[in-house]
């Protein structure tokens, strides 16, 4: 009954590639009996709509796969981490723009994308600092109660690491800035350092929550304050999106945007991160929400 | 399946009317659903609609011995099946007579 499309060694690796599509939670609990199904009849139909099934899978898991606090926990790791890279990408994009008062006359769309861009990231950033707050606290506490060492520092970070590049930055600005403020390479360097501490930052309450395994109001509270700050800051993504292709077609010649590579790269990026946050925060929230009834 | 409506019937019933007649493992519901509907599953559609009749408890597994794990039908799922057959049984009626009534179709 062996099929002969799925039955070399190729063809199991391609089966075994488009397995890797799902969430472990899924793969766990069905990928062998999909495997012996593609070795028994599987075709390339079989591989192709099982890739197109993958992202409904990230996006509605089957809701018997994991317990509800759980999922809340992964997604708030993961999310954190996809969050705070699309917030340092906007900050990028605030720098090269509007912190250097940079309004091309005669474009509404760009001046309009800023605005709605400053709006999004500022609700972002309140979102999920209110709505992490309290949860962050209840792990703090615990860990300090339990004498839990590295979730406190695990803790911190989002305090102690963004504290450090500041203070870093001021004096590498001292060090090597001019009239004009730092060069591009310095920019980049301090631009890479940033992402670092921001990733630091978010995958510091990532860990510890890991550890801690914490549940109840407080973890669905900043679930539901992640799905917030995600929606926002995909608004704000759109806005940066608009603002970009705006400074291309109108604004060649500021600060790179006739290089076609660069905005290229940085708004794939966007992208990129904004489908992970969307995502994650979806899953997250989904998971907070109050179970429907089956009939 | 050419110009026929078959791909838009509805997986998840397909999978519930299979596992009505015994337990099945994966390829026998592929198998059962192509021989006796006229319908190919791919293994896509199939684990998407296990995963979510088995979220909704219309679904259980059985001990498998081996990696083809069997299913079987549950309580709720026989009834949920019940209430689709009488629904779709009263949309056949009403399609049969219409198409006797109006266009013809003595055979229909």
């Amino acid at each position: 009954m062996s099929n002969p499309d799925m039955s070399n060694p190729g063809a199991t690796r391609l089966a075994r590639m488009v397995l890797a599509l799902y969430p472990p939670s899924w793969r766990a609990r069905y990928g062998d009996e999909v495997h012996a199904l593609l070795q028994e009849s599987g075709g390339r139909r079989d591989v192709a709509s099982l890739a197109w099934r993958a992202l409904p899978a990230w996006i509605w898991p089957p809701a018997h796969l994991h317990d509800r606090p759980a999922r809340m926990r992964a997604s708030l790791s993961t999310g954190l981490l996809a969050w705070s890279l699309l917030t340092g990408l906007g900050l990028v994009f605030a720098q090269l723009t509007q912190f250097q008062g940079f309004h091309p006359a005669g474009h509404p769309i760009i001046n309009v994308s800023y605005l709605v861009f400053d709006a999004a990231l500022a609700l972002s950033i309140a979102a999920a600092g209110l709505g992490g707050l309290p949860l962050w606290l209840l792990m703090l506490r615990r860990a300090c109660r339990e004498h839990r060492r590295r979730d406190v520092a695990y803790l911190l970070l989002p305090i102690g690491a963004p504290a450090a590049f500041v203070a870093g930055l001021s004096v590498t600005v001292r060090l090597v800035g001019g009239a004009d403020g730092v060069s591009p390479w310095w920019f980049l360097i301090i631009t890479l350092v940033g992402f670092a501490a921001a990733s630091a930052a978010a995958a510091g309450p990532g860990l510890a929550m890991r550890r801690l395994q914490p549940r109840g109001p407080a973890l669905r509270l900043a679930a539901t304050a992640g799905g917030v700050a995600a929606a926002a800051s995909v608004v704000a993504a759109a806005a940066i999106i608009v603002a970009v292709t705006g400074l291309c077609l109108w604004a060649r010649g500021f600060a790179g945007y006739h290089h076609a590579t660069i905005p290229g790269v940085y708004l794939a990026l966007v992208v990129a991160a904004a489908a992970v946050t969307a995502v994650s925060a979806a899953r997250g929230t989904r998971a907070a929400l109050p179970e429907p009834e089956h009939g | 399946m050419g110009d026929t409506l078959d791909r838009w019937a509805d997986p998840p019933l397909l999978v519930l009317a299979s596992l009505a007649g015994e337990p099945k493992h994966g390829y026998a519901i592929t198998q059962d659903v192509a021989k006796t509907m006229g319908v190919r599953l791919s293994a896509g559609t199939l684990y998407a609609v296990i995963a979510r009749l088995e979220a909704r408890g219309f679904i259980e597994p059985l001990e498998s011995e081996d990696r083809r794990r069997p299913y079987r039908i549950t309580a709720a799922g026989a009834r949920e099946l019940a209430r689709q057959s009488e629904r779709m049984s009263q949309v056949a009626s009403l399609a049969t007579e219409r198409l006797r009534a109006n266009l013809g179709w003595a055979s229909a």
